[in-house]
């Protein structure tokens, strides 16, 4: 699995916005050190070093009025459109769509782009997750042990759409 | 007919800041402008209380994903302060080569992907990659070598987790600093490129007046271009500690934005980051900077805030050489760190962040709990700079199509490397005009 990389987009203490990071932290314990989670705290020109070659998982917050809180955007970031709605953790650089397009233009995609982008409704100063977006974040977590332990990344995406 | 006219920045709520910005002239002048922002900062002060001294680094690291050690390095000078900790010679090396890895970063960052653009008439750094892409690229590799020290020092390149109160955790074995040495050697050679590139490009001619001129202030220190040991200074006389901090400055409260504005008091705005730093410190910029400075004809006193990108790529060049001296220098210090004890008492933190002088204060009671937390970042001492610029830039500009005004606008913001949404490339901006009402 050591071409697999796990990848949270997020704050910590923005509330539903740290569901990336919560996730990654459930996942450290069952698949470190054979697959690298990296959170990435804002500068998405990091994600072309990171992800370059590799298949990757990429867990970020959305605030979108079009789903419920809870829900989990399941995609795949080289083949669908990521919406802008999934760009909201940086004010720094450049935002993910722009890391897509600059990987692609730079040739550091890469192999695979997974991306889970749960639903939030609250991003306010502080600690602490929603009940359903905690429940999400449970989901995502079995998804991503399902998709790594499959070592192809072919794995279904179960989550609503 | 005359018409009022305004250029607006839409609100964009982001994790590490939120701005907005609103300037409204007609051709007899400019008669508002606004830079808006609010500032997570200050909601962090109310987070702090209550928690453990020791957990100040890595709480208040969060608050910003591209300068944590900036945010590591005041509070733990503050909380050394207040406990009155002498670190050895070696720990102070080893955080100065972790902020060096910081400045590397994000000035790399900034010159590249943010305001590189404006330079060369691309609305986004993307945009300039289809281009540009060996430009693009060598950004990529010298911010690597910056990620490369903050994740050896740091522990991980993002939020760092090595720093702590007295010292770190964990100090590497000089066998450790070879490799990444080798590195270094290699990006200074890039980084000596970015300066004789950066300097190549045109600049918008903007200077101010006499009666106008800035007040820069940083950190000044005798022996070191300073990062974070010093006297507060700026080029009118002002000398003092951190702990006088608060005698000098004042927050004011602005009504159109929830963030304070920072002002000297009896003095008004001020200006800090790089040109700051090397306008104050040129003297004790290595021997290769001020070489390379001259060979492109870059002057020790820069007044023109759109020359910020070539100081940025001479502190870029500075802190490659500072890492390589640090590292050719260094010997693993005996402990790691200097034991903290808690004891109540206030401490005072400076320090030079990318952007510019970051103070804390913070307050602890004799169990080490955090009382009182006072954070002023770099940004919002510059916001009300950044506002006077506009308000003197425009008039000059005038005779520019109201989309190049826009973009003018946006770059002179940018030459601050603000911490804020707008600061950013992927603004949506508007232009509105309306007839002019009343006179």
């Amino acid at each position: 699995m050591s071409d697999w990389v796990v990848i949270s987009l997020g704050n910590h203490f923005r509330g539903d916005d740290s569901v990336g990071p919560y996730v990654l932290q459930r996942l450290r314990p069952q698949i470190e050190p054979a697959v690298p989670c990296i959170e990435n705290g804002g500068d998405m020109v990091n994600l072309l070093e990171v992800w370059k070659g590799q298949h990757v998982c990429l867990v970020d917050a959305v605030a979108t009025e079009k789903a419920e809180t809870g829900a989990v955007l399941c995609l795949d970031g080289l083949a669908e459109e990521v919406l802008p709605t999934l760009c909201t953790t940086s004010s720094h650089g450049i935002n993910l769509v722009e890391a897509l397009e600059m990987a692609r233009i730079m040739d550091a995609l890469p192999r695979s782009l997974r991306i889970y982008g749960i639903c939030g409704n609250n991003f306010a100063i502080g600690e602490g997750l929603s009940p359903r977006v905690q429940a999400a974040a449970e989901t995502v977590v079995k998804e991503i042990l399902t998709l790594l332990n499959t070592h192809t990344g072919g794995a279904p995406c179960m989550s609503n759409h | 007919m005359a018409k009022n006219k305004t250029i607006k920045v839409d609100y964009l709520a982001r994790v590490e800041g939120e701005g907005a910005l609103y300037v409204r002239y007609d051709d007899a002048g400019v008669h508002e402008v606004k830079l808006k922002i609010f500032e997570p900062p200050r909601f962090f002060e109310g987070f702090m209380r209550g928690r453990d001294f020791r957990e100040a680094p890595d709480i208040t690291a969060r608050i910003c994903g591209i300068c944590p050690i900036a945010y590591q390095m005041s509070s733990v000078h503050a909380m050394e302060d207040a406990l009155h900790l002498k670190l050895p010679p070696e720990l102070h090396a080893l955080r100065r080569l972790i902020y060096c890895g910081e400045w590397i970063e994000s000035h790399t960052l900034h010159i590249y992907m943010l305001h590189a653009p404006d330079f060369l008439g691309y609305p986004s750094a993307v945009a300039m990659a289809k281009d540009h892409p060996a430009i693009v690229q060598d950004g990529l590799r010298i911010k690597k070598a910056g990620n490369a020290i903050v994740s050896l020092l740091g522990g991980r390149e993002v939020h760092p987790i090595n720093v702590r109160v007295g010292g770190f955790y964990r100090a590497p074995r000089a066998v450790e600093l070879k490799p990444l040495r080798e590195e270094l050697l290699h990006a200074r050679d890039m980084a000596m490129n970015t300066v004789r590139w950066a300097a190549s490009l045109l600049f918008p001619k903007f200077e101010r007046e006499q009666s106008q001129q800035y007040e820069f202030v940083s950190l000044s220190h005798e022996d070191e271009y300073p990062m974070s040991r010093g006297q507060i200074a700026s080029t009118r006389g002002l000398s003092i500690p951190a702990s006088a901090y608060d005698n000098h400055f004042r927050e004011e409260h602005i009504e159109y934005s929830s963030a304070l504005h920072s002002t000297l008091i009896e003095r008004g705005a001020y200006f800090v980051g790089p040109m700051a730093r090397y306008n104050i410190n040129y003297a004790l910029l290595s021997p290769l900077v001020r070489q390379l400075a001259d060979e492109v004809g870059f002057p020790p006193f820069c007044a023109n805030p759109f020359q910020s990108i070539v100081v940025r790529s001479l502190e870029v060049l500075y802190a490659f050489d500072e890492a390589i001296r640090i590292i050719d220098g260094y010997r693993k210090p005996d402990a790691a760190h200097v034991t903290a004890e808690p004891r109540a008492g206030t401490g005072y933190g400076a320090t030079e962040a990318p952007r510019g002088l970051l103070y804390h204060r913070y307050q602890i009671d004799d169990s080490g709990k955090i009382v009182d937390a006072k954070i002023v970042a770099p940004t919002s001492q510059n916001q009300k700079t950044i506002e006077d610029d506009l308000r003197l830039m425009l008039p000059k500009f005038m005779h520019l199509p109201e989309k190049q005004l826009q973009a003018q606008c946006e770059q002179a913001i940018r030459n601050y490397d603000p911490c804020i949404s707008c600061s950013t490339h992927f603004l949506r901006l508007k232009l509105e005009q309306a007839p002019r009402t009343g006179v």
